[in-house]
């Protein structure tokens, strides 16, 4: 490309020489040599230099923003200087765009380890036949993690993790202190959410069927881990979408929403309340009985470099790491806070559990969840339209 | 005359219209709070030194740029080749060559880009920064081939003819008369693919490679917890760098022929 | 191409690329679609080959589509009726003023673009919302005392959906009114026309070439849009779009997501071609002339 351009120059020159080019279109004709010749080098540059870097890239995809920062500061920029290695870190939409990618590319080309959301999704990908075999001697820091968190994912995966977790949080209630007390929102619990006197005050989460799923259980009066009548869940939600303003689709608007006063109550993320209330709004936040919790997890594909992943893992670990993701993102790290000594800001996070035994929180059964997900995600999709 | 100053009028309120969201952006970037509603609680420049300081906004800011250059470049290139072509040859077909050639904006973005990715893998060619280049080409085409079409158009081949009838050959013909003539919608034109690339998000999520964020995407990650006001600031610098350089340039160049 | 007359390569050499790229971009993977919506979703992301018309029977019998359908239908023409009648007067105004940086003017339609598309359509909530802009200004007159709602329904979707196709249109019918004789309504007018007869008489037909191909993209675009419905909208508030994007990318459904797909792509091929019946579709060039 360099040469053809070279060429060209000369050609021009020659042409100018006799006169046949005027000067104006030359210089037009020059600069568009000159970027031809500058793009072309500058991805040659790139792609060489891709091509010279050693060690082993990792592909770690997760939410951005403060959590990407923090892992960036803590554990990428220290593994990369004592390893060699590289990691290249990437921003997703949600776990399905990145199912999607997989399934449409046919191999995990780009993709190694992903922040992941909940038990439940562990057991998508494992059932998808992207579970890795983690070999946890090679991650002391796991010896941190709280057992009760790890459980769960061992009963998915008996002989091996696929996946170390992450954090947790929970999805409670929220609720604007100034127009609703807390003696009534407590006392109301699931069914603030549809308190016909907030009609056009009301919020609820858009993006996640089971998330709806569950408080239509919990306002049917039924166990959310052992819902009998799914007819009873999709009645409530479809009470509760009439009294709303609007399902929101991301944290951002969660904040939004509540900020602005547009809505009053809903249900919403235990760490963007607390930041929220750390901005100074008045909102409060609970979590009615038998409210959602979850945990998530960073999740290796199968097919990645185990050695140098586990490294990894064992890097976004770190007690100082894992304190710092939390204090950005507001959700408390999965450590066990009877081994490894939290800050004050974790400790005040909501659904920080300082026992590190979660009794308090239920869960999502996987099993239970991931059997009926294709038709009633479905449902979800339509009741949500209206239907 | 009262007839045009309404139209000045509605025009104002238009450009208004327009204008408003941009202003809020604007107004906003200068806010010192996070939550910036309205009214503006302090005026701080902190949003400024946040974005150029947050690395991952910058590079992917230069990934955009450089894409979007690109985009420009092979979008005008193609759009020009094939406007020469069905305006100043006869082309059998030539309404079904331009259907297929404004399709990409027919069809729903979602759909070009699983089918894209599924022919890929079919092709078991991995996701590169150049399918996403070749990508946002395809999807700025049809707005480059409508524009300069239809400028095409009223280029009178009588220019041409003369040129050619003087001795210059196709090419110097296309360089030194046609294109000159046809600046005008070639900058529209690559203005327009490079603002399309700038700003597409659905079809980026799918393409870009592994690593690689654009603004629209880095944004679209950063909403989970909150969009910070950075990205304000950053709308804030591309307006000043997009209307603030033509606008030197033309005063500049004012300002030097006056002096000669 | 083997007829006798000569046949001339050249205008294909130009052509090519262009089409190998369209070929390879938009035409195989419609392709790939097509066949998957005949495939059979087993479970949540897993497909099995088949040649079944099962999905397309769901499209044709379950009202749930027929009214996402007429919802997105009835949206695109109010949007495009609203920014025909909005983008007309501004571009008659550029067209024919005598400021002299008119590429100002149009440069400053396309600048909102700059700012990201996500941040821009948020912006209403800041302008229209009830701690928004015009709530303010109407409290602290004491017009009101409590906050009027905007957000959340058709209307905010509609005014933001006009707020990003609006430039396509007045770029659209400004090309072809800067195309017209500027002595034709003049003349008009020494024959006796009222000044309006005359626009109505001259301009205005003569510019319809340029407001079809306005609105044939600003319907078009609407038709295809999910994402400002998701931001500004209520629960109501939905358009095809969103059940091709929650077949595909949430219900991990891509049959039926093809399925969709396609619907949504022969629909609007019929709009196209009523509008190429109409005006013929060179006319979609022709006016940005």
């Amino acid at each position: 490309m360099k040469q053809d351009s070279t060429k060209r120059y000369e050609k021009l020159r020659e042409v100018m020489g006799n006169g046949d080019i005027d000067r104006r279109s030359f210089m037009g004709l020059l600069g568009a040599a000159g970027l031809v010749a500058g793009v072309g080098g500058g991805i040659m540059t790139t792609l060489s230099r891709q091509a010279l870097a050693a060690g082993t890239e990792l592909h770690f995809e997760g939410w951005g923003g403060i959590v990407s920062e923090a892992l960036r500061k803590n554990a990428f920029d220290p593994y990369e200087a004592k390893t060699g290695n590289s990691v290249i870190d990437a921003t997703f939409g949600g776990e399905e765009e990145v199912l999607t990618k997989l399934k449409a590319a046919g191999s995990i080309d780009g993709h190694n380890i992903i922040h992941s959301s909940g038990i439940a999704w562990y057991k998508r990908w494992v059932d998808n036949g992207y579970a890795s075999e983690i070999n946890e001697k090679n991650i002391p820091n796991m010896a941190n993690v709280m057992e009760a968190v790890l459980k769960p994912f061992r009963a998915v995966t008996p002989d091996h993790l696929s996946a170390a977790p992450y954090d947790y949080g929970t999805t409670g209630i929220a609720y604007n202190t100034k127009y609703v007390s807390e003696a009534d929102a407590k006392a109301m619990g699931a069914n603030l959410l549809l308190n016909k006197e907030l009609k056009g005050k009301i919020g609820g989460w858009g993006g996640d069927w089971a998330n709806r799923a569950w408080y239509g259980a919990l306002q049917s009066g039924q166990d959310p881990n052992d819902i009998t009548d799914w007819d009873a869940v999709w009645d409530k939600v479809r009470e509760h979408r009439g009294l709303i303003l609007k399902y929101w689709s991301s944290g951002a608007e969660l904040m939004d929403l509540l900020a602005k006063e547009e809505i009053y109550v809903t249900e919403a993320w235990s760490g963007r309340v607390a930041a929220l209330q750390a901005q100074g709004h008045p909102i409060g936040y609970f979590d009615p009985k038998n409210g959602l919790a979850w945990m998530e997890t960073m999740f290796v594909l199968k097919g990645s470099p185990m050695a140098e992943a586990e490294e990894l893992l064992n890097f976004m670990l770190a007690p100082e790491t894992s304190i710092a993701v939390a204090e950005g993102q507001k959700y408390p790290p999965a450590l066990d806070p009877s081994k490894v000594e939290m800050t004050d800001m974790v400790k005040g996070l909501p659904a920080f559990d300082p026992t590190g035994k979660l009794d308090g929180l239920v869960f999502r059964d996987p099993v239970k969840w991931n059997e009926v997900e294709k038709d009633q995600k479905k449902m979800w999709n339509r009741v949500k339209k209206g239907a | 005359m009262r007839a045009w100053n309404l139209i000045k009028i509605y025009t104002v309120l238009v450009y208004i219209f327009m204008f408003a969201p941009v202003a809020v952006v604007l107004l906003l970037a200068f806010n010192s709070s996070q939550f910036g509603g309205f009214p503006i609680e302090g005026f701080s420049l902190r949003w400024f030194a946040k974005l150029f300081e947050n690395e991952a906004i910058m590079r992917a800011f230069e990934t955009s740029l450089i894409l979007g250059v690109l985009t420009a470049f092979f979008a005008t290139t193609l759009g020009i080749l094939a406007s020469l072509a069905l305006v100043r040859y006869k082309v059998p077909g030539k309404e079904w060559i331009t259907t297929l050639l404004i399709s990409p904006v027919l069809v729903p973005e979602t759909v070009l880009a699983v089918g894209l990715l599924i022919f890929l893998r079919w092709l078991s060619m991995p996701r590169s920064f150049a399918v996403l280049l070749l990508g946002h080409t395809m999807i700025a085409l049809p707005f480059v081939v409508l524009v300069v079409q239809a400028r095409l158009v009223g280029i009178r081949k009588e220019y041409e003819e003369a040129a050619r009838s003087l001795g210059a050959n196709p090419l110097q013909t296309f360089f030194q008369v046609t294109l000159p003539l046809l600046m005008p919608a070639v900058f529209a034109g690559a203005l327009f693919a490079f603002t399309i690339s700038f700003d597409n998000i659905t079809a980026t999520i799918f393409w870009r490679p592994a690593g690689s964020e654009t603004v629209p995407t880095q944004i679209f990650g950063m909403l989970r917890n909150s969009v910070s006001p950075e990205i304000n600031a950053l709308g804030f610098v591309m307006i000043v760098i997009t209307v603030g350089v033509p606008l030197m340039a033309g005063g500049l160049a004012r300002y030097f022929a006056r002096k000669r | 191409m083997a007829k006798a007359t000569a046949f001339d390569p050249r205008p294909w050499y130009l052509l090519s690329p262009a089409l190998l790229a369209i070929a390879f971009l938009v035409i195989a993977p419609i392709c790939f679609i097509l066949v998957y919506s005949f495939y059979i979703n087993v479970d949540l992301g897993v497909d099995e080959v088949a040649f079944q018309f099962g999905n397309w029977q769901d499209l044709l019998t379950d009202s749930y589509y027929h009214n996402a359908i007429w919802k997105t239908f009835r949206m695109a023409v109010i949007v495009t009726v609203l920014a025909a009648f909005l983008g007309y007067i501004p571009a008659y105004f550029i067209a024919h003023t005598n400021f002299r940086r008119k590429w100002l003017l149009l440069l400053l339609l396309i600048l909102p673009f700059w700012v990201s598309f996500i941040i821009r359509t948020m912006s209403w909530i800041h302008i229209m919302g009830n701690q928004g802009a015009i709530n303010g200004v109407l409290i602290w007159l004491g017009l009101t005392d409590e906050p009027i709602s905007m957000m959340y329904n058709e209307f905010a979707v509609i005014v933001g959906f006009i707020h990003v196709f609006l430039p396509y249109m007045i770029l659209n019918v400004y090309v072809s009114l800067e195309g017209i004789d500027r002595n034709l309504e003049p003349a008009a007018r020494t024959l006796g026309c009222t000044p309006w007869q005359a626009f109505r008489e001259v301009t205005l037909p003569l510019s319809l070439p340029g407001l079809a191909a306005g609105s044939l993209l600003v319907f078009v675009l609407t038709a295809g849009s999910y994402v400002t419905p998701i931001i500004l909208g209520g629960p109501n508030d939905f358009l095809f779009g969103n059940l091709i994007y929650d077949a595909v990318v949430s219900e991990l459904n891509w049959p039926m997501g093809a399925t969709l797909s396609f619907t949504l792509l022969f629909l609007l091929g019929i709009v196209v071609v009523i509008y190429s019946r109409f005006m013929g579709l060179n006319q979609l060039y022709k006016a940005l002339s």
